[in-house]
């Protein structure tokens, strides 16, 4: 145990990993409760997800509490994510925002389930592997990239600072029309370079 | 269901970011079980959310965080499963809504406010400074006139309603911010009954708003 900790102690700073790896070791997590690929997720995705509540104003302690729960409920609730759903970034983050929520601003957070066949969701584990999300997230990924830096400057305040639309226009001394009509440009990006009709 | 008003997409960022009032996440569920177009910006949205958290800069766990981990996982009885709950089907009040309307709209001990218009605030949902109620509107009946300093979230539940952007019905969402002045009408010949959710970091500081929040609360 003790080897494998201090493995993923460093590569902490590797970010590199391709996302099927990630959503290999969720399957394998899903199907086989497998230990050692929930450990590489841990590896992953733990300091990530730190990296998030520290962002979000937890202190050091609670951030690593916070992270460790959050791993605790991705093995738990891991034979829910659905591939053809979502990217596992996108359950992960899920996941860890809701945790944020009702730990650190204690509030209740109702969300539609995006996924509505969560009953089918280890057939499509197996079955649907060409439906994966990596085009898909390597596509958004250059795309936010390519944000203009006072659009992506407001995504940030929402994502990891918690800031609601009112807190972000103090926070940069701008009306609340003006975040909010930055974040539907950036949206508006997304949602063209993505191809939806939405 | 055909929908025709929705969410602003700084709505729905919002609400993926997890920075919406609990009364405003209620509100978006509900639409959201009904919408599939609000549903899809959700996942994009998420999506967004995903990719920022793979890039956002890693913080060193502590020596102990994954021995802990693994310790809560083997005190696992059995792997407990929580099914996320999927939309009714059997009603056409939305699911989530369920909890706080169990017996039906008619049932509950609406409150009178003036003529034609009742209230019923739901109690138990966190709103900070805003509220989350449902209003039965009287067909014919005209809201008072009243602006937004913050958001306020409509959506309708039963019957339709009228102003100066559209014809709102069942299913559809209103989604307005401070510059917008209405004045909505219930119109067709049942109540409108809609689900309001105002901002938790809504300020009533026009004296107009002053006037008119003691009277009708939004
Ligand atoms: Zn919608």
């Amino acid at each position: 145990m003790l080897a494998v900790t201090k493995l993923f102690n460093e590569s902490e700073n590797m970010t590199a990993i391709p996302v099927s790896d990630t959503r290999t070791w969720l399957r394998s997590v899903a199907e086989r409760r497998d230990r050692h690929a929930f450990e590489q997720l841990y590896g992953y995705f733990a300091p990530k997800i730190k990296g998030y509540m520290l962002r979000q104003g937890a202190d050091d302690a609670s951030a690593d509490d916070l992270a460790q729960e959050t791993m605790v409920q991705i093995w738990r609730k891991a034979n829910h994510y659905d591939p053809q759903k979502a990217a596992v970034s996108t359950w992960v983050f899920r996941v860890a925002r809701n945790l944020q929520i009702d730990r650190m601003r204690k509030l209740k957070f109702y969300e539609v389930a995006l996924n509505t066949e969560a009953s089918s969701t280890l057939e499509n584990l197996q079955h649907n592997e060409q439906l994966e999300h990596r085009t898909d997230t390597d596509k958004l990924r250059k795309l936010i990239g390519e944000l203009p830096e006072e659009q992506m400057e407001v995504v940030q305040l929402a994502f990891f600072e918690g800031l609601s639309h009112s807190e972000v226009s103090c926070r940069l001394s701008i009306p609340v029309g003006t975040v909010k009509s930055r974040l539907r440009l950036a949206f508006g990006k997304l949602k063209i370079g993505m191809g939806e009709k939405i | 269901m055909k929908i025709n008003h929705h969410a602003d997409d700084a709505t729905i960022m919002a609400y993926a970011a997890g920075t919406v009032s609990e009364g405003f996440s209620l509100l978006l569920t509900a639409h959201m079980e009904v919408c599939s177009h609000c549903r899809e910006r959700m996942s994009l949205a998420s999506d967004l959310g995903g990719e920022l958290l793979c890039e956002v800069e890693p913080a060193r766990m502590s020596q102990e965080g994954l021995s802990n981990v693994l310790s809560a996982i083997e005190a696992d009885i059995i792997d407990p499963v929580t099914p996320f709950k999927s939309p009714s089907a059997s009603s056409d009040m939305a699911s989530v809504l369920m909890e706080y309307v169990p017996r039906g709209l008619d049932e509950l001990p609406w409150q009178r406010l003036m003529p034609g218009i009742r209230q019923y605030q739901l109690t138990g949902v966190e709103s900070g400074n805003g509220s989350v109620r449902l209003l039965s509107i009287s067909p014919g009946i005209r809201i008072p006139h009243h602006t937004h300093l913050g958001g306020e979230l409509t959506l309708v539940i039963e019957g339709a309603y009228e102003d100066e952007i559209g014809h709102f019905k069942a299913g559809d969402l209103a989604d307005l911010d401070a510059s917008c002045n209405h004045q909505p009408v219930a119109v067709g010949n049942k109540p409108c009954i809609c689900l309001i959710a105002t901002d938790d970091k809504l300020r009533f500081t026009g004296l107009l708003s002053r006037m008119v929040q003691p009277l009708i609360g939004i």
